[in-house]
């Protein structure tokens, strides 16, 4: 993994010297209303390498890219390119000067096929489109990167990393030299991150620029050429050089404080059983995702499931939570049966479900923060939103949430933050007290700082005495907080294992499906 | 060969506030230029018509009074889309749903006889001109909430049923609702306690304090109740209204059946109001479309719909009375009606994108 992108940086191109800087950008100053998200600060890229923007949830990384790229423009401050002084209008203009976003969230047309999303947007296609001509450009880029993918495919059914290879594919079709990638492996599981490097590492050799973002500090030492830290909106800390440093600097670097995220297990006593699933089946489309899932979840226990993504953790949540009717088996939540029953039911009884999609399903993305807390809650017939403001308010200050005020709009919110909007939600109890909690990926696109009071506040509600599944993707995650981890494979319950002495190497065969008839 | 120029639409990061308030004035006054040239190449004065227009339309009493009186109805038909429009539901039947509110109110003051008092006759004349709305948009809304099958299609369709139906009971010699004293056909007249009275020698009736009444209302309810919540999620997502356990089929069905009532009450006011029968010309005026213009102008913001409805209905007043006391063309106001629609249409596309024209250089292809 580690190749050469370092040496190439200074190499092929520039024998000898330090390569040109492709991109900067000077006192940059950003303010929304009532943020300053961008506070004076300088950012450069260089031809070749990867320069990574780290920093807390809201410390205005996603802003500072948006304005790299064009979607916004600077109250103050300017941008060079390759030296000479230039002016992003839209992210036209700078795609106009080679520079692309792959977002955050994803901007792709789902029912358009992969070249149809590609060239959208181009100039300069004429009125007819040659359709095969298209097809061989966009897979003779895509395959110049080492990024196979069928220009046929219609993106609604890719998987997330195919769509996120989609939106790299678009940018370089588009004759990107600058790549801006704003939180790309948030959305990848482990094999697809290599992948991904992998692409990132046959672009700099060919003298593109990376600029990249992510929370993962093992992936920002494996992969950066340069650090810059963002605290607040100001730069507050450079780390240069491959491999100088190690994620526990970056850390102190980005809270200003040693942070210890491996939680420990709390012994706590488990109780009676809350959650009881049996011969739960599903299909969708007549695909099978669900095959005869039995399990069960004590008070003050937490079950973690393992699986690499798509093999059924989404529609099992989905399922228990009410949002899904299984084919067949039951579902009992602290002994009343809400197979069936509708989402409302599973939360009369103690149910809280923090999704895997934040906004758009958790989060309504046009209302305000306190709407979104009243969203799975009790509203009356008149709304009252004059009781729940001191407690979101509360909520605010306690999960630490960049805001101005409950009345902040969910999508005006950093990616970070509008998780722990979500988790606050559903960590503070709705319709009854929380007797089992459904957390799906809960520290995705968290900052490290973030990630310790999230994995705190689930050991609370542990020992509180509430039954937690936890659906993860980050085995780490799962194997260092849950009392007991099922891997699911084709829907299946193929493992499981007690947490405290779970080995890796069984739990990751058990997800590659090499264990497929031992466990349980 | 292509034109060396091009129009770039460059997306905004963020609308500015200032300009979701600029677009509907600028539409207005963009339609005004577009009505402006059509006339000066025909050979009238704009500014002449205008201030015409405009001093009848809104600056003598009478011309106040009239514009009052056309925006009782155009606002209904205003609120019953953009009702609708805000959860991205296209009821563009508003006018056929007008049409069955005209029927179902006549009905209603034929039937219900005089014996009633004006305080019970006039509200159940409104009610059943409301609920006949409803009916005309019940199938629609069933199958829109249940299969998805486009509302567009269908509620536009059942507009011409409906317009044949106002003919059929017009014109079929022994119906119910033609006027049986008379050869021509007219619409029979309802009781007299069915009738509300107009202020003064106006045209202007009670109806007015209702219609606006219903906007500010709704506007409430939309932003304080559990039903406007339900709206708004659904509007902006409704997966989760999904995960929320919110029925998003019942909510549409109440949104649609509300949108078809509102229309069906603006024509119950008429019936109430000025026409007292069954109006066969009512097919010609267009009121239900104009909603659709009056909604896009107000921008679905249901309180300002009383503002786009009292504008337009003064447009159109000053446009009908040119007709009368000049010769400049026919239809100036309806003209305007429609440039308007298209303007601030257009004008959304303003807001949310920088248009900007360049120049390239020939391209040889
Ligand atoms: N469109 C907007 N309107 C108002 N405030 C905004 C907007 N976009 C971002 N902000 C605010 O600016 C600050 C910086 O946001 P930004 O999205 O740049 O953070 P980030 O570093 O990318 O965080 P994360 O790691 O959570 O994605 C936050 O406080 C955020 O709430
Ligand atoms: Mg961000």
């Amino acid at each position: 993994m580690n190749d050469t992108s370092h040496e190439v940086a200074q190499g092929s191109h520039h024998l000898g010297g330090v390569a040109p800087t492709a991109l900067s950008a000077h006192n940059i100053v950003k303010r929304f209303p009532g943020v300053l998200a961008n506070d004076n600060v300088d950012f450069d890229v260089r031809a070749g390498e990867v320069h990574t923007l780290l920093g807390e949830n809201g410390a205005g990384k996603s802003t500072l890219a948006a304005i790299l790229c064009g979607l916004y423009q600077p109250d103050s401050g300017y941008l060079l390119r390759n030296g000479k002084p230039m002016h992003l209008s839209s992210p036209r203009a700078g795609l106009q000067h080679g520079i692309a976003m792959v977002h955050q969230h994803f901007r792709l047309v789902d029912r358009f096929t992969v070249s149809e999303n590609v060239i959208l947007g181009s100039r300069d296609l004429g009125f007819r489109l040659n359709r095969k001509e298209i097809n061989e450009q966009v897979a003779a880029v895509a395959e110049s990167f080492g990024l196979p993918i069928d220009p046929n495919a219609v993106v609604g059914e890719l998987s997330v990393g195919q769509r996120q290879r989609v939106e790299i594919v678009k940018a370089l079709y588009q004759g990107a030299e600058i790549l801006l990638l704003d939180e790309p492996t948030a959305v990848l599981v482990p094999a697809e991150v290599e992948k991904l490097f992998d692409n990132v590492h046959s672009m700099t050799k060919a003298g593109k620029s990376i600029v990249f973002i992510s929370h993962k500090l093992g992936e920002v030492v494996e992969i950066s050429d340069r650090v810059t830290v963002l605290r607040n909106g100001r730069v507050t800390g450079h780390v240069s050089g491959k491999g100088t440093t190690d994620t526990r600097e970056l850390a102190r670097l980005m809270v200003g404080r040693d942070i210890e995220l491996n939680a420990q297990r709390a012994t706590h006593p488990i109780g009676h059983e809350v959650l009881q699933i049996r011969n739960l089946s599903l299909s969708i489309n007549e695909v099978e995702v669900l095959s005869d899932v039995s399990f069960n979840i004590h008070a003050g226990e937490m079950v973690g499931i393992a699986g690499v993504a798509g093999n059924g953790q989404r529609e099992l949540a989905d399922t228990i939570a009410g949002l899904i009717s299984p084919a067949s088996g039951s579902i009992t939540i602290s002994g009343a049966m809400t197979t069936d029953r509708g989402p409302i039911q599973a939360r009369e009884v103690g149910l809280a479900y923090v999704p895997e999609d934040r906004l758009g399903m958790g989060l309504v993305p046009s209302m305000s923060i306190l709407d979104n807390l009243l969203l799975t809650r009790d509203r009356k017939v008149i709304v009252d939103r004059t009781s729940i403001r001191p407690e979101a308010s509360r909520l605010i200050d306690q999960f630490e949430i960049k805001a101005n005020g409950p009345d902040h709009l969910a999508r005006k919110l950093s990616g970070g933050n509008a998780q722990k909007v979500l988790l606050a939600r559903e960590l503070s109890g709705g319709r009854s007290a929380t007797k089992l909690l459904v957390v799906c990926s809960p520290t995705r696109g968290l900052d490290v700082g973030a990630i310790e009071t999230v994995r705190s506040l689930l050991n609370d509600a542990r020992s509180a005495g509430q039954a937690i599944l936890l659906i993860s993707e980050d085995l780490d995650e799962v194997m260092s907080l849950a009392d007991r981890i099922l891997v699911l494979y084709r829907g299946a319950v193929v493992h499981e294992t007690p947490g405290a002495t779970a080995s890796l190497s069984t739990v990751g065969a058990a997800m590659a499906g090499l264990l497929e008839n031992g466990g349980v | 060969m292509r034109l060396p120029i091009r129009v770039v639409f460059d997306q905004r990061g963020e609308a500015p506030k200032r300009l979701t308030a600029l677009v509907p004035i600028v539409s207005v006054l963009a339609a005004l230029f577009f009505g402006a040239i059509f006339l000066l190449a025909t050979g009238y004065s704009p500014i002449d018509t205008y201030t015409n227009m405009f001093s009848d339309g809104f600056a003598s009493s009478r011309g106040v009074t009239d514009t009052l009186a056309l925006s009782t109805v155009l606002i209904c038909t205003g609120i019953a889309a953009a009702f609708a429009f805000q959860m991205n539901i296209y009821n563009i039947g508003g006018e056929g749903q007008l049409y069955l509110g005209m029927i179902g109110g006549a009905w209603a003051g034929i039937t219900l006889g005089d014996h009633l008092p004006s305080l019970i006759m006039v509200p159940l004349v409104l009610i059943f001109g409301a609920l006949a709305g409803a009916l005309w948009i019940f199938v629609p809304a069933f199958v829109r909430s249940r299969l998805g099958t486009s509302e567009i299609v269908s509620t536009l369709l059942l507009t011409y049923v409906a317009s044949s139906l106002i003919d059929y009971v017009i014109y079929t010699p022994d119906s119910f609702f033609r006027n049986p004293n008379t050869s021509f056909p007219q619409g029979r007249l309802v009781s007299a306690s069915a009738k509300l009275q107009s202020f003064g020698d106006t045209r202007l009736y009670p109806t007015i304090f209702v219609a606006i009444i219903l906007a500010v209302v709704l506007y409430w309810v939309v932003k304080r109740t559990e039903f406007g919540y339900r709206i708004n999620v659904i509007a902006d997502s409704p997966k989760a209204a999904h995960y929320a356990g919110i029925n998003a089929k019942r909510t549409t069905m109440s949104v649609m059946l509300i949108s078809g009532a509102l229309a069906g009450l603006g024509g119950a006011m008429l019936i109430v109001g000025p026409y007292g029968k069954i109006e066969p010309s009512i097919v010609n005026l267009g009121y239900g479309y104009a909603g659709i213009v009056i909604a896009a102008l107000a921008r679905n913001n249901l309180a300002a719909i009383v503002v786009s409805g009292i504008l337009f209905a003064g447009l159109r007043v000053g446009g009908e009375k040119l007709q009368i006391s000049t010769d400049t063309p026919i239809h100036i106001g309806v003209m305007l009606q429609g440039a308007i629609l298209l303007f601030a249409l257009g004008g959304e596309a303003f807001r949310r994108y920088k248009i900007r024209v360049v120049l390239v250089r020939a391209v040889t292809t």
